[in-house]
């Protein structure tokens, strides 16, 4: 197990070294000078444009270049921003954790919707029931996650008018920013309702989690019932109905498990989808995500804000992979030799 | 009354539209405490009616009998939920490959503890009942000679051998304290001392709790020393049966001595390298059965009449369905 977490780790930190040399290649690509586009400061000022191309070394050799842009990256000095003049690094770590959450809600709402439906359809494998939530399950998948998320936004926020229009929580709300994640800093916060706050908070995420679960939850599905016929096919499951147990037994103790194994590293793939949709997903709500920030950045061509938004985004990607595929390992008892490790 | 009844057993499969009778009345009985040896070669639906007593055909098989019964109850017509009791209780079914009839991702002590009957196991709190599960689990894995008893019930079933295996099934078929045990080839592709252990364990079981045993194979040698009686199944017909010891001395069918002949163990007359006698040609493919005796066009002995059934005829325990039998020549 140590020299599959090391193994793992290896390849993690290679693939980073990659996205950082992408992201430097980045800014000699964007239009304007490289120098402003690494560090946010535009300036003609002769003094602190020699000051700031000794602190990227920018006219040193390429190896101690990016070394010395790992370097900084790791300290946390990741540049201001052009437009704001905010340092990047509190600026991620304010948008980064509000992405994350509406992640996990979205996640959430896959895995409750998606695995249940999926196992109910594969044990009415070909019957009406199937035919209809596969029916459903394609429609969802193939609808826009951004048409949905109007649909949503018109249907429920202004024909129901069921739930608030945009935001994580109600401005009426002072809530600090401890941790970035709403739901625990409601909890951390001084002198507010914290119920007011935290069914407020809960009514804000409804729609946006829906938009972007639904989609996940339709590939789930799919995936899922799949599966469960396959395994529901397995002479282990004949062999367990003529030892005479009871389906639930059958179903609970051999089907799930077996069935969700397979599906595991495919939802793993999904998690690409879920936070591209989820970015799509914060700018229609104006969720102060990471994709409202990168969106903004684009239209204000903020070039040092869109670089270190791509690598950290991409870190968070690849670290959640990685991390899926590793859970997968633990779980299934099958999986065992080092040499298949890969993202 | 015999335990296991089955009377012209009829299974027809529907393919490309059409109906392919896959058994053609059979006829089965096993008696209580009894080892009934199911005999034929691959291919003569001798695992297909395992399926069938097992309960677990696909819905769109076609099951017909004269006569299913289990115990005087019958199996054709019964709730599923009686006929899942029994299956629980009474009926074991030892599967041909013990490393696919595992869950690969639950231990093997795990699905061992599962098969015991909640009846049997005996204990006010939870606690007490796992650990009287965990006690039944282990001596019954000594029984079938397994004396790592924790090693194997903290293993996968894909780190076992099949010789292993194959003895975990039997471990969790006897668990539920059946009264009859039907083996579906257990002996498989398993090396001779292994595959001896195995029988010998069958027969113990068979002696000392007078479980009767229903022997699936092809391997003749293996069960005509531990067999009461048998059942040669040719093409999903019934072509004979009766008494082992009848059978090897006076076969009727030219089936049943084509199959004895062939196991050169039976026979003392062998001169030093003659070659084995062998029906000529294979077993038909279900898609294409002959008409009336399946065996027609493979058998030394066929006539015009041999396009009809044979009906079975019976003397004494013996039953045989065969035109022109051997030994018992029209006068």
């Amino acid at each position: 197990m140590m020299a599959v977490i090391i193994r793992y780790l290896l390849l993690f930190v290679i693939t980073l070294s990659v996205l950082i040399c992408f992201s430097l290649a980045l800014a000699h690509m964007f239009p304007g000078d490289p120098l402003t586009n690494l560090s946010g400061v535009t300036t003609e000022n002769a003094k602190v444009i020699e000051h700031l191309a000794n602190k990227w070394a920018i006219d040193t050799n390429p190896i101690h270049y990016f070394m010395n842009y790992c370097s900084l990256l790791l300290q946390g000095d990741w540049g201001i921003s052009t437009i704001s003049g905010n340092q990047l690094a509190a600026d991620m770590a304010r948008v980064i954790p509000a992405t994350i959450e509406l992640s996990i809600y979205s996640a959430f709402i896959a895995i409750c919707i998606g695995v249940p439906l999926g196992c109910i359809a594969g044990i009415k494998a070909y019957t009406k029931i199937d035919y209809s939530i596969n029916a459903a399950s394609i429609i969802q998948y193939s609808t826009p996650v951004f048409w949905s998320g109007l649909a949503f936004i018109l249907i429920f926020c202004f024909q129901l008018k069921l739930f608030p229009l945009s935001g994580r929580i109600s401005v009426l709300f002072n809530i600090p920013h401890q941790t970035g994640f709403v739901l625990i800093d409601i909890f951390l916060a001084e002198n507010i309702d914290r119920k007011a706050a935290f069914m407020n908070c809960l009514h804000h995420m409804v729609l946006p989690s829906l938009a972007v679960g639904l989609v996940s939850a339709a590939a789930l599905a799919r995936l899922v019932r799949r599966s469960v016929i396959d395994v529901l096919n397995k002479p282990y499951i004949s062999a367990a109905r003529s030892r005479g147990l009871p389906f639930k037994t059958i179903f609970f103790n051999h089907v799930l498990r077996n069935s969700l194994l397979p599906v595991l590293p495919l939802a793993a793939i999904q998690i690409t989808t879920l936070i591209t949709n989820a970015m799509i997903i914060e700018v229609l709500f104006s969720w102060p995500g990471v994709g409202n920030f990168l969106l903004q950045a684009i239209y204000q061509q903020d070039y040092s804000a869109l670089r270190i938004g791509m690598l950290v985004v991409s870190t968070l990607v690849i670290s959640l992979t990685i991390f899926a595929d590793l859970l997968n390992r633990i779980i299934d008892p099958k999986k065992g030799s080092v040499s298949d490790v890969s993202i | 009354m015999p335990l296991l009844d089955i009377k012209n057993l009829t299974l027809e499969i529907p393919h490309e539209g059409k109906l392919i009778k896959a058994l053609d009345k059979v006829s089965l009985t096993v008696r209580e405490g009894e080892i009934r040896a199911l005999v034929g070669e691959s291919g003569s639906g001798k695992s297909i009616i395992v399926t069938v007593i097992s309960g677990a055909t696909p819905p769109n098989w076609r099951v017909t009998a004269d006569r299913m019964t289990w115990n005087g109850e019958d199996l054709l017509n019964i709730s599923a939920e009686r006929r899942r009791t029994i299956m629980n209780r009474e009926i074991a079914v030892v599967f041909q490959n013990p490393l696919t009839a595992l869950d690969p991702s639950v231990k093997i002590g795990a699905q061992i503890k599962e098969s015991i009957p909640n009846e049997l196991v005996v204990g006010k709190y939870f606690w007490q009942r796992a650990a009287r599960r965990k006690k039944t689990t282990i001596s019954t894995l000594h029984k079938v000679g397994i004396k790592d008893h924790l090693g194997v019930m903290n293993s996968y079933p894909h780190e076992i051998s099949t010789g292993i295996g194959q003895r975990i099934m039997l471990a969790m078929a006897l668990v539920a304290q059946p009264k009859i045990i039907i083996a579906d080839d257990p002996t498989r592709g398993m090396e001779t001392k292994t595959k001896t252990q195995i029988l010998k364990l069958l027969t113990k079981l068979n002696v000392t709790r007078s479980v009767a045993v229903l022997f699936v194979s092809h391997d003749l040698l293996a069960i005509a020393s531990m067999a009461n009686s048998m059942t040669v199944l040719y093409c999903g017909q019934t072509v004979e049966s009766g008494k082992m010891k009848n059978l090897k001395k006076r076969p009727l069918h030219p089936y049943t001595k084509a199959l004895i002949d062939s196991a050169p163990s039976f026979r003392s007359d062998l001169s030093h390298k003659t070659l084995l006698p062998a029906l000529s040609g294979s077993i038909p493919a279900l898609q294409n059965v002959p008409i009336g005796c399946r065996l027609g066009p493979r058998c030394p002995r066929a006539q015009r009449e041999c396009v009809n059934v044979p009906s079975p005829r019976r003397i004494h325990e013996h039953t045989y369905s065969c035109h022109f039998p051997l030994h018992r020549e029209k006068r």
